[in-house]
């Protein structure tokens, strides 16, 4: 079975991340978000949705996100930084409090910032040592800006 | 690994009127050190690739270049202490060629670093509270204010407190560090004259109170210069200072989301305002602030005086205005009457001037200074001036707190480290970039048409008749060099395959911010000096009394300065 991290482990990927929007769902799949809007009084249970760059999180105001295990975010290129407000959105404004999960080309060493946004599963790529890529998840102990863990800027922190 | 032992001479403590570092601060720095340097190895160990660890040290200030890797180390709101600029010195002197390039937005770059000595350089930087984050890349940039913050009378409140505001929020920003392109902020505090450029900048802050006597901002957004040159446009009247970083937040969050990322030439947040509207963009800003606004980035009225309790002013004393000793020189010697005229400023306080170290003595690149001339310069803010420098955004540095008695002393110091050059603000106070020299995207080279210029025009008694004239020269259209906005801009381009430079007249980057117009066919390389002196002479027959040389420009337009540069020779 092909691994993740998920909140600093590494574990299990029991779900199938489905790019292909004609394949069929099930309740292990993580279907695209399109794909699921169009078709939710049909598809039936999956494991969740994933948003692609570019999409935003807009079509998901009013959907009942708790229906989801998880929610992925694709990085199309790891310069593509718009799935860290994504991620924020989906926490802070949407109260999602599933899975998080990074998809795509995003890599170890952005880890720290995507988790500070609120992703706390990573599905790197087949040639990234997971064990290495582990011990990137925390190049920092302190934070100037609040964040998903703790709302709370510096300013409202120092002694 | 470096050893520190050796670096406790700069860790004496003298008494400081700037920002410094509490523990938090310092971890940061240091995690990143730890962090770059764990970066480092594995690219050299190829754990990295190339395209991977390339945005990982862009946001170090590491680009590789022509001939050598380039570090930009950042100098937050361009301020420096005689203790930090030692050490930089002393970093040009061990790990590269004995100079440094003081940039356009108050950064120093080495040009000739090695790679594997950059986790060094960070581990050393980070003993006087200095480091090199996001002074590149996709990210937010470090802010730029006046190089007169603090000193001058006129300001609004003095902006530093803010910039540091802003310098915390933006380092290491989780949710800002992959941007469609970078992100350039500047702060100005007075009405009287814009000297950080804000109508040029992604995000542009003026300081202001409004009716009611609260501080806080109107906010410009969307200038730029690079290819697609822009002046900012109003995106709010009026933000109050404790909102500032949720509205900041705001807007960057719809630049993140919405901006192009399709084409890294359209990828730059102007382009976006620009394809919505000013008004359309706002809107949007508008919607996202409204969830932001009063959330926990609400800045307290505490921090704001924490910020400002740094940035004391230093024991004055009571001093009297123009004291004889200055009053005599002023007679006596019109060299130094004109430096005094030319590069040195108004103070706030009685008996107290600012002094610009000019770093643009002919021979020498514009912005460079040697690793002896650091030195020198920390020596004299030490001796003169309480310990501490500004950078300018015209490539120059600042003493901001010289006593006038001590003015003729300082100028005679000054003269023996070639930091008298008494150009400031006219024709060979030149803004240029490092171009062809180093730099790998260069069009044309930059440096050697200042040398031209500074040649054509070496008469001091000329180049007070003409006057106050920003010239600029940027090595190709991204416009390191500020071309767009120069009263006179230069632009190196490639014309088959030989270097040939455009000309444009007209900007300006103050409060009356224009893009320059382009003269017309670009010139050859030895041509330039030449073009230049018939501008001027257009100028010069044309010109009334009071006018400078945008003034005049503005009056009677390009035509003919177009028809003298391009007049057939008989
Ligand atoms: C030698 C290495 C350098 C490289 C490779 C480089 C690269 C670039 C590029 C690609 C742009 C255009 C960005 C855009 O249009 O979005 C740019 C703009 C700029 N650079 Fe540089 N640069 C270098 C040195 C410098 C130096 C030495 C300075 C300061 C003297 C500087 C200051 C600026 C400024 C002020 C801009 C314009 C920002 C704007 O478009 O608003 N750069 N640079
Ligand atoms: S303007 Fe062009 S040539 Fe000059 S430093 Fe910038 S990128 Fe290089």
């Amino acid at each position: 079975m092909p691994k993740l991290i998920k909140n600093g482990e590494i574990v299990d990927n029991t779900y199938v991340w489905q790019q292909d929007v004609d394949a069929s769902a099930s309740d292990t799949t993580i279907v695209p978000m399109q794909k699921w809007l169009d078709n939710q009084d049909s598809i039936g249970n999956v494991a969740g949705i994933w948003i692609d760059a570019g999409e935003g999180v807009e079509p998901l105001a009013g959907v009942d996100l708790s229906q989801f295990e998880v929610i992925g975010i694709n990085f199309p290129s790891f310069m593509d930084g718009r799935g860290f407000s994504y991620a924020r959105l989906l926490r802070e404004r949407l109260n999602y409090t599933g899975e998080i999960r990074a998809l795509g080309s995003f890599m170890a060493d952005q880890q720290g910032y995507l988790i500070r946004c609120g992703f706390n599963s990573f599905e790197f790529a087949e040639d990234v040592n997971l064990d290495i890529a582990l011990t990137l998840n925390k190049p920092f102990n302190v934070a100037y800006q609040g964040d998903v863990a703790d709302p709370r800027p510096i300013f409202l922190r120092r002694g | 690994m470096v050893d520190l032992a050796y670096l406790r001479i700069y860790t004496t403590t003298v008494q400081s009127f700037m920002y410094q570092y509490d523990a938090i601060d310092q971890q940061l720095v240091e995690e990143r050190v730890a962090q770059f340097r764990d970066q480092t190895r594995r690219y050299l160990n190829n754990e990295l690739k190339e395209e991977e660890f390339l945005p990982l040290r862009l946001q170090n200030g590491l680009y590789i270049q022509r001939y050598a890797p380039m570090l930009r180390i950042a100098i937050p709101y361009g301020m420096v202490s005689s203790k930090q600029l030692r050490l930089l010195a002393d970093i040009t002197r061990r790990y590269d060629r004995g100079y440094g390039h003081f940039s356009t937005r108050q950064n120093l770059q080495l040009n000739w670093p090695k790679l594997e000595d950059v986790p060094d350089i960070l581990e050393e930087l980070a003993t006087v509270e200095m480091h090199a984050v996001q002074t590149s890349g996709n990210c937010i940039r470090n802010t730029t204010t006046d190089q007169y913050s603090g000193v001058i009378a006129d300001e609004v409140a003095d902006p530093r407190p803010y910039c540091e505001l802003i310098r915390q929020w933006s380092t290491f920003h989780p949710e800002f560090a992959f941007l469609p392109r970078k992100f350039k902020i500047a702060v100005c505090a007075t009405e009287s004259a814009d000297r950080a450029a804000v109508q040029v900048h992604d995000i542009g802050l003026q300081l202001k109170k409004n009716d009611a006597g609260e501080v806080g901002f109107k906010v410009l957004v969307g200038g730029g210069l690079g290819r697609t040159p822009m002046i900012a446009e109003t995106i709010s009247d009026f933000i109050p200072r404790t909102d500032l970083l949720t509205y900041l937040d705001a807007i960057i969050r719809v630049y993140n989301q919405q901006g192009r990322r399709d084409n890294k030439y359209k990828a730059r947040i102007k382009i976006l305002v620009k394809a919505l509207g000013i008004d359309e963009f706002r809107k949007r800003v508008d919607a996202e602030w409204e969830h932001l606004r009063g959330t926990e980035s609400t800045v307290p009225m505490s921090e704001f005086d924490r910020l400002a309790s740094f940035f004391t002013e230093p024991a004055y004393e009571t001093l009297e205005e123009q004291p004889s000793i200055l009053t005599e020189k002023l007679a006596d010697s019109s060299a130094f009457a004109r430096w005094y005229e030319r590069n040195t400023f108004d103070h706030k306080k009685a008996g107290y001037r600012i002094v610009t170290l000019s770093l643009k003595k002919p021979g020498q690149a514009p912005g460079d200074a040697t690793a002896d001339q650091m030195e020198k310069a920390a020596n004299l803010a030490d001796q003169y001036s309480f310990g501490e420098l500004r950078v300018s955004h015209e490539q120059n540095l600042v003493l901001a707190d010289v006593r006038q008695d001590q003015l003729v002393e300082l100028w005679e110091a000054a003269k023996e480290n070639g930091f008298a050059t008494p150009t400031l603000g006219l024709l060979t106070d030149m803004i240029c970039c490092p171009g062809g020299d180093y730099c790998g995207l260069a069009n044309a080279k930059s440096i050697p048409i200042a040398e031209q210029i500074q040649e054509t025009f070496d008469n001091l008694d000329y180049l007070y008749d003409i006057g106050e004239v920003d010239l600029n020269i940027s090595g190709c259209m991204n416009a390191c060099g500020h071309h767009h906005v120069g009263n006179i801009g230069i632009l190196g381009v490639d014309k088959k395959g030989a270097e040939f430079y455009q000309v444009s007249l007209g900007g300006a980057s103050g409060h009356d911010a224009s893009i320059g117009k382009i003269l017309g066919p670009s010139f050859a390389q030895e041509e330039v000096g030449g073009v230049i002196q018939k501008v001027i002479n257009v100028y010069v027959d044309n010109r009334t009394e009071e006018e400078r040389f945008i003034d005049t420009f503005r009056r009677i337009g390009i035509k003919p300065f177009k028809e003298a540069a391009y007049a057939k020779a008989n």
